[in-house]
């Protein structure tokens, strides 16, 4: 309680005032149009720690294994990266990961579409909390606890095969294979896609939809023709963020792969904790970055940058 | 098909499966945890509490938990902070090369987390942290540092610019105007992006299984090191502790600023 009879302030005022003033001697007001740099130092300088490990990456890439000492030789040398072409199982890997970040990007955007759809149109407030808390649980939950509930339903002693010996049905090889990395890893990005095109929903007035189909269009003529280009931005967004989590992944190809669906992250973990390659493991990671980074660019060269533009307001 | 009813079919039949597909590992989960069995299987052995008296009786387990809330904290303390500056920062002041600064904030989520956790784990060697615990919540701070960002940026975008101006023509000084004005108007962007950054950090599995030793082993990479080709009932005991709090976390998101927020369109 501020005790105005003797003019005395509060104590969080008075503290306030205090680091007012040695803010005011230590930043004059001159200074103050480089507010917005100081500002952002301490994210920089955060983030520039993954440059310095991505720097030390880039240098052991490039020192192939004597393999005489275990070590990283002296001389630079593309050897590493050689081996990545030379090697067809690395290539392997490379086309699986790719046709997985392809199949689960689509699986996942169809069926983010009609989720985000129903949960933007849905006049019922209770329908639209539903759909919100069953997106954001298991959102919440981490990959390796999902996986385990896979592990749970499909394993080889799992639920539906303890199912089938119980109907008399011989066991099922649900796990362990492609199928399943793919199925965990639609599982795993469904939220990723929902919350990513929902914004784009949003912004589709109802209003464009009755015009369209007062205008004798159905609902399929209206999804195909008014909705979808005009979310594009969101499916550009959902589909980069998924495409490149699923190229990376290395806990669904782990715990449900069981070592038959590497992926290019099994690959590098292998390499870095396997063979204590360190010099190849780094290539390959080096490669992933490269690849990552060219095919989304390419991506946001054909379709625009969708929502993950850079808006902010710019003044 | 083409028709009103047909348009119901098919957009709920498939928000449907996207349903079951989402639910159905958390509620095998939370099922199998209460088994009576030493394996799961079908039909159940009957309900039973054992695999929970068991947990609170593991040392192994207990340390984990623990080391994860903590590294959790962390991860939370150090990005509310830096997140919430860094956004007002790009949103808010005039810098030059602001488009490149923000595409650089982008940066922990286009490197890929393998990448990411190794490039930490050798960094960190090297400045001989590696085997502590704080600097596992450092990294999950990098890692997710955007969600803070673009957490924070969404109420800095939606805040009035005039309120400081009023503020400062009113007599406030910087600093008083900044914890007056500036944060309380923007808290529902931090107190998301906090609760988000916990989270992440909490459930966060790669990057940690690099930085961890047996030491300091934390729950995600414990619950990992556990998955045996058996499954047992207990490790479902455990994950049913990950359901509890992400629970936890969505009431709490809930009453703090509406779930409601991320369906509004920019």
């Amino acid at each position: 309680m501020a005790d105005t009879t003797t003019g005395r302030k509060p104590v969080s005022w008075r503290m306030l005032d205090a680091v007012d003033r040695l803010v005011a001697a230590a930043w004059p007001r001159g200074a103050h149009g480089m507010n917005g740099y100081l500002f952002i130092l301490p994210a920089v300088a955060l983030v520039f720690i993954l440059i310095v490990g991505l720097g030390y990456m880039a240098d052991y890439s490039l020192h192939e294994l004597d393999l005489a000492t275990y070590r990283l030789k002296d001389e630079y040398s593309l050897a590493n990266y050689a081996a990545f072409f030379e090697r067809p199982v690395y290539l392997r890997i490379l086309g699986r990961s790719l046709l997985a970040a392809v199949i689960v990007t689509a699986v996942s955007i169809v069926l983010a579409f009609p989720y985000a759809y129903l949960m933007v149109r849905t006049q019922s407030a209770a329908i639209r909390k539903f759909l919100l808390i069953a997106l954001f649980l298991p959102f919440f939950i981490g990959q390796v606890v999902r996986a385990y509930g896979w592990l749970i339903i499909l394993g080889k002693e799992g639920f539906i095969n303890s199912m089938a010996t119980a109907l008399g049905l011989p066991p099922l090889d649900l796990i362990y294979n492609y199928p399943a990395v793919i199925f965990g890893l639609v599982q795993y990005m469904l939220p990723f896609a929902v919350l990513l095109l929902t914004p784009a929903l949003a912004a589709i007035g109802e209003e464009v939809e009755l015009a369209s189909e007062s205008l004798g269009a159905n609902w399929v003529r209206t999804f195909r023709h008014v909705l979808i280009p005009m979310a594009t931005p969101g499916l550009v967004g959902a589909s980069v963020v998924v495409f490149t989590l699923t190229l990376t992944d290395f806990a669904m190809p782990q715990i449900l792969g069981g070592g038959t669906s590497d992926f290019i992250a099994n690959a590098i973990y292998d390499s870095y904790f396997r063979i204590s390659n360190l010099g190849l493991g780094s290539a390959l990671s080096i490669i992933l970055v490269v690849i990552g980074s060219a095919l989304v660019a390419l991506i946001f060269m054909i379709a625009g940058t969708g929502t993950l533009g850079i808006s902010g307001r710019n003044k | 098909m083409t028709g009103a009813r047909g348009k119901a079919i098919v957009l709920w039949g498939l928000t449907a499966l996207s349903l079951v597909t989402l639910s159905l590992p958390t509620l095998i989960i939370i099922g199998a945890s209460f088994t009576s069995g030493d394996i799961i299987q079908f039909p159940p052995d009957g309900f039973s509490l054992r695999w929970y008296e068991r947990l609170f009786g593991l040392e192994s387990f207990k340390g984990a938990l623990l080391r994860s809330f903590y590294v959790s904290a962390v991860c939370t303390a150090i990005a509310i902070p830096v997140g919430t500056l860094a956004a007002l920062g790009t949103v808010r002041y005039r810098i030059r090369f602001r488009r490149a600064l923000q595409v650089y904030l982008l940066l922990p989520f286009t490197i890929p987390l393998v990448v990411s956790g190794l490039g930490m784990m050798i960094f960190f060697g090297e400045i001989r942290i590696l085997g502590s615990l704080w600097p596992i919540g450092l990294a999950l701070c990098v890692i997710n540092l955007p969600f803070m960002i673009w957490a924070v940026s969404a109420s800095v975008n939606a805040l009035d610019d005039e309120l400081e101006n009023a503020a400062a023509n009113c007599g406030a000084p910087p600093v008083q105007v900044f914890f007056t004005v500036t944060l309380p108007a923007v808290m529902p962007g931090v107190i998301t992006g906090a609760l988000l950054m916990f989270i992440l950090a909490f459930n966060e599995f790669l990057v940690s299984l690099f930085l961890v030793d047996s030491r300091t082993v934390t729950l995600p990479v414990q619950i990992y090191n556990s998955i045996r080709s058996v499954i047992t009932p207990d490790l479902a005991a455990i994950s049913v502790v990950y359901i509890l709090i992400a629970l936890a976390a969505v009431w709490l998101l809930d009453r703090l600023v509406g779930l409601e927020i991320f369906l509004r369109s920019k």
